[in-house]
């Protein structure tokens, strides 16, 4: 009988490797016992690891018994009244109920469809405003903004009218030592979370229901509670944006972005190129910022470049991204800040270029607490690799600036989508009981930056024939319906799933200048000589300044005692002025579309309750369908024009009049409400595992129908 | 047995570089024998199944899927591991063999009494046997003959350093046996054997007895060394082992090298 080459050839193979192995075992003498470190190694770190296991295993064992006993006298309380063994939570961020109708009306998304055929399908009333900071803070604590003092992605600074993040204060720390030039620092940077207000999965984990949480936005700083929770939303990179990318380009050019990227110029050096990415500021005091030296070596047959960075080296083709990579940010005296990030090549020949991603917090060891506990992230990163942890991680803004084109954008977010569903899925296996949320980001990136395909007469696609126009979002939507597919092969009777959005979307087709109307209209005074302002008020006469907007939907009085310059009195003439500019500005027709550009003003008072009304804006304005605040009015620039076209990628939205945007409510069982609210997610799920409800809830519980649809 | 430690640093500091220098050596070579991406991402999968065991400890079927894991995932990695070990094992072996002539034992010091052993293949030609020794050396004692273990055993003597031969005649045949007696550190070689391949290899520096020879085994009693180091006594290769082991650890991190 004669063997095929190639299985002669493992035949072979096995049989020296039988013959190696036999030899080693057969003469058994004291010198070959040891084989070098690497073997030394591996056997003391299997031995190692099987120990710890067996002693974490044994400790898990042998309190066990104690532990059940404190669950089951913690399950009558938990379980005792429940009505469900476990509530998966999935949030598609920025989900639309009419689009979604639409395509299930066109026989698409089965697994919705079956949702909605066989349980339940609603819009979900969302918050004002409709974003998703606030939305997804009232989910969390089922309260209204007044009570978790969520209003907007920023809040204003009284003192200087500047903007900071309203979520999360990252503060250095408090005592340095100064050692020559260095200022060396005391102790760690802290971070404060401004969400107030209670969380609805702690009370389920002081109940004894055990709560997996991913990427929830508006959970950084983590709070501690017996589950585990991964931030999600409000994360910063490294340098502590929302988002800052780097895009090094040997092309000589002096535009800067308007926001969310630097440029940085590489330069050639031989036959390679090098460049830096910034990193944060250099935590010694010396005020310079940190960098991470890189070098490029093109290979320009081969269309693809040769990275050096730090001890990492790595190829990257033109049009695609590299794995993390991590980096590390040396300031001296033994200081580092560690970060991971992608790097995209975008050119190679005539001009080099190269994207790369902002720097994140690198999950395997982070600078900045991004979970609770702390070695979850860790845990995370372990079973699946690096993922990104920025807040706002699709960066939106390179395709915006057109440093990303379309595909890479895409292959950008459904990268970030796919470690996400990873996370979800193993949080849904190791949480058979209890509560599993997660939320998808995806959903509402990618709407924001593709609804000009879907809107046949977005200015920013005007030029491209309704046939050649790529169908993005349907794909969005049927990707998101695989994945309820997959998640309802998963669980049975027992467990109930929500599907839910925060809000959903128009398209946005006009910008609108509020600031620039306030100026125009008298209510906002410039500087003596100045016909528009730069970013954050630069030359507002404060003193001469009546009311002012910065951020997505938000009106500000300068109030006298309030503000630093405030000169409108509290009471009486506060009130007069913001009647007098809602009866202005709701139902303000845009005069070239003939468009209603603001179908809604809403005076925070009477929507708001809460003890953090104060931090609130006076008036919360709602754009009619089709407009929106436009990026200078959000950053307190005035502009000339009130009303301009909207031709960046950016192109759809969601900071509208909130009736316009409801998000989407689908069940795998009934549920008897008609206009369901995303304050009322978290009394139903504290509901539905025989919790009591503080009485300072907003939402309601709605009657959810047992398994088997009674 | 004679346990004897050699009042010479030079052991210890021999045994201290050649650690250092093997255990370099061997973190270089499983790099470049090793599948390092596989060997990382398997270490890291188990470091997430022990913190699973820890993060999820409440919830008993999934502490035991976990533990089955990092069982499994231990198995995987000792595979990955196994390609680079089989690879060093035999030159690491076969040097271990050479640096164990010199540090395994300690050289026969001027006037020290020592035992030669000789075992016969033939029963009946024992009590022939003699030896005949170069001028150096000197019997201290008459042969002592011990028919059941075919052997006969003499005690002799040097009276000074050199490395010599000695020679056993039995059933009209000669054979040599090389005696080392020096103050410092010298090759030795215990035993010399006939046929035994493996074992030649392993426990003997000199060539094979004659396949006819009526000498089946000499072997000299040279004292085990011990080496002092942080105030304990430790064989060469327990040393070597732990050393290399650290030295190992300290390059491996500092080259970034998956082990």
């Amino acid at each position: 009988m004669t063997l095929p080459s190639c299985q002669r050839s493992r035949f072979g193979r096995s049989l020296i490797l039988l013959l190696v192995v036999g030899l080693v075992l057969l003469v058994p003498l004291r010198s070959e016992a040891y084989a070098g470190p690497g073997a030394g190694f591996a056997v003391l770190s299997s031995f190692w690891t099987i120990f710890v296991a067996f002693l974490y295993s044994f400790y898990a064992l042998v309190t066990w018994p104690l532990r059940q006993l404190l669950r089951i006298f913690r399950r009558r309380k938990a379980y005792g009244k429940a009505q469900v063994k476990r509530v998966v939570i999935v949030g598609f961020d920025g989900m639309d109920p009419e689009l979604a109708s639409r395509f299930m009306s066109e026989g698409k998304l089965p697994n919705l469809s079956k949702l909605r055929d066989s349980g339940t399908f609603r819009p979900l009333r969302t918050t004002f405003p409709a974003i998703s900071p606030v939305a997804w803070s009232t989910f969390q604590t089922g309260v209204n903004p007044g009570k978790h003092n969520i209003y907007d992605f920023l809040a204003r600074d009284l003192k200087n009218y500047l903007p900071f993040l309203s979520s999360a204060q990252i503060s250095e720390p408090k005592r340095h030592l100064r050692i020559g030039k260095y200022s060396l620092p005391l102790g760690k940077s802290g971070v404060k979370g401004l969400r107030k207000g209670t969380p609805f999965w702690h009370w389920l984990g002081k109940a004894g229901v055990f709560c997996s949480v991913i990427r929830v936005p508006v959970t950084f700083p983590p709070e501690k509670f017996p589950g585990v929770l991964l931030s999600g939303m409000c994360v910063p990179d490294l340098k502590g944006s929302q988002g800052t990318f780097c895009f090094c380009t040997t092309r000589a050019s002096s535009d800067k972005f308007r926001e969310g990227g630097v440029r940085i110029p590489m330069e050639r050096n031989g036959a390679g190129l090098h460049s830096y990415i910034p990193g944060p500021e250099n935590p010694l005091g010396t005020g310079v910022d940190l960098r991470a030296e890189f070098r490029l070596r093109p290979d320009v047959g081969r269309g693809r470049a040769r990275i050096e960075i730090d001890s990492e080296t790595f190829t990257v083709k033109v049009g695609e991204y590299s794995e993390w990579i991590p980096v590390k940010f040396k300031a001296g005296m033994g200081f580092t800040a560690r970060g991971i990030c992608r790097f995209y090549l975008k050119e190679i020949s005539p001009e080099v270029e190269v994207y790369v991603t902002p720097v994140n917090i690198d999950p395997a060891h982070p600078d900045l607490p991004i979970s609770h506990p702390v070695t979850y992230s860790i845990y995370l990163a372990k079973l699946f690799g690096p993922y990104a942890t920025l807040g706002l991680a699709e960066d939106t803004w390179a395709l915006n600036e057109e440093v990303l084109d379309d595909q890479a954008f895409l292959a950008q977010c459904y990268g970030n989508h796919q470690d996400r569903e990873h996370m979800f899925f193993d949080a849904l296996e190791k949480t058979p009981q209890g509560l599993c949320a997660c939320v998808f980001d995806t959903t509402d990136r990618v709407q924001h930056m593709f609804w000009r395909y879907l809107d046949k007469d977005h200015p920013a696609v005007r030029d491209v024939p309704q046939d050649q126009k790529p169908r993005v979002i349907q794909d969005l939507y049927d990707r998101m319906d695989t994945l309820i597919g997959r998640v309802m092969q998963q669980i049975n009777t027992e467990t109930l799933l929500l599907v839910i959005s925060d809000h959903g979307f128009k398209s946005f087709n006009r910008c609108m200048n509020l600031n620039a109307w306030l100026h125009q209209n008298g209510y906002l005074v410039l500087k003596d000589g100045k016909s528009e302002s730069g970013d954050w008020f630069e030359d507002v006469d404060w003193s001469r300044t009546r009311a002012y907007t910065m951020g997505l939907n938000g009106l500000y009085i300068n109030v006298r005692g309030r503000e630093r310059e405030g000169i409108v009195e509290a009471g009486a003439e506060a009130e007069a002025l913001k009647e007098e500019l809602r009866g202005k500005l709701d139902g303000l027709v845009d005069p070239a579309s003939g468009k209603v550009g603001i179908s809604g003003m809403f005076d925070c008072d009477a929507v708001y309750a809460g003890p953090y009304v104060d931090n609130a804006p006076d008036l919360i304005v709602g754009y009619g369908e089709g407009f929106r605040a436009s990026w200078d009015s959000v950053m307190g620039r005035v502009t000339t024009e009130i009303f301009e076209d909207n031709l960046k990628a950016w192109s759809g939205d969601h900071c509208v009049d909130p009736r316009l945007v409801p998000g989407v409510l689908f069940s795998n069982r009934k549920i008897a409400i008609e206009k369901p609210a995303i304050v009322d997610v978290a009394p139903t799920v504290m509901k539905l595992f025989g919790l009591e409800l503080p009485s300072y809830f907003d939402g309601k519980p709605w009657a959810v129908a047992a398994a088997g649809g009674k | 047995m004679i346990a004897s430690s050699n009042p010479s640093n030079l052991p210890l500091f021999l045994v201290l570089t050649i650690s250092m220098v093997i255990g370099l050596l061997m973190v270089i070579v499983f790099r470049y024998t090793s599948d390092q991406k596989a060997i990382g991402r398997a270490k890291d999968r188990l470091k997430a199944h022990l913190l699973a065991v820890r993060l999820f400890q409440d919830q008993l079927p999934v502490v035991m899927r976990a533990y089955g894991k990092i069982l499994r995932g231990t198995g995987s990695y000792l595979r990955l591991a196994f390609t680079p070990f089989l690879i060093a094992i035999l030159p690491i072996t076969f040097l271990i063999v050479q640096l164990d002539r010199y540090f395994g034992w300690v050289p026969l010091q001027p006037a020290q009494t020592f035992l030669v052993e000789a075992r016969i293949e033939d029963p009946t030609a024992l009590n022939d046997a003699s030896l005949q020794l170069p001028p150096e050396l000197s019997s201290s004692a008459p042969a002592v003959h011990i028919p059941t273990d075919r052997e006969v055993v003499w005690r002799l003597v040097a009276d000074r350093a050199g490395q010599f031969d000695i020679q056993i005649a039995a059933a009209g045949q000669t054979v040599s046996k090389q005696v080392m007696v020096a103050p410092g550190l010298a090759r030795v070689s215990p035993l010399r054997l006939k046929g035994n391949f493996w074992e030649r290899i392993f426990a003997s520096g000199e060539p094979a007895l004659a396949d006819n020879s009526p000498v089946q085994s000499i072997e000299i009693s040279y004292p085990p060394r011990v080496i002092g180091f942080a105030g304990m006594d430790w064989n060469w290769i327990v040393l070597f082992f732990l050393v290399s082991l650290i030295a190992g650890f300290i390059f491996k991190s500092a080259l970034g090298i998956q082990v």
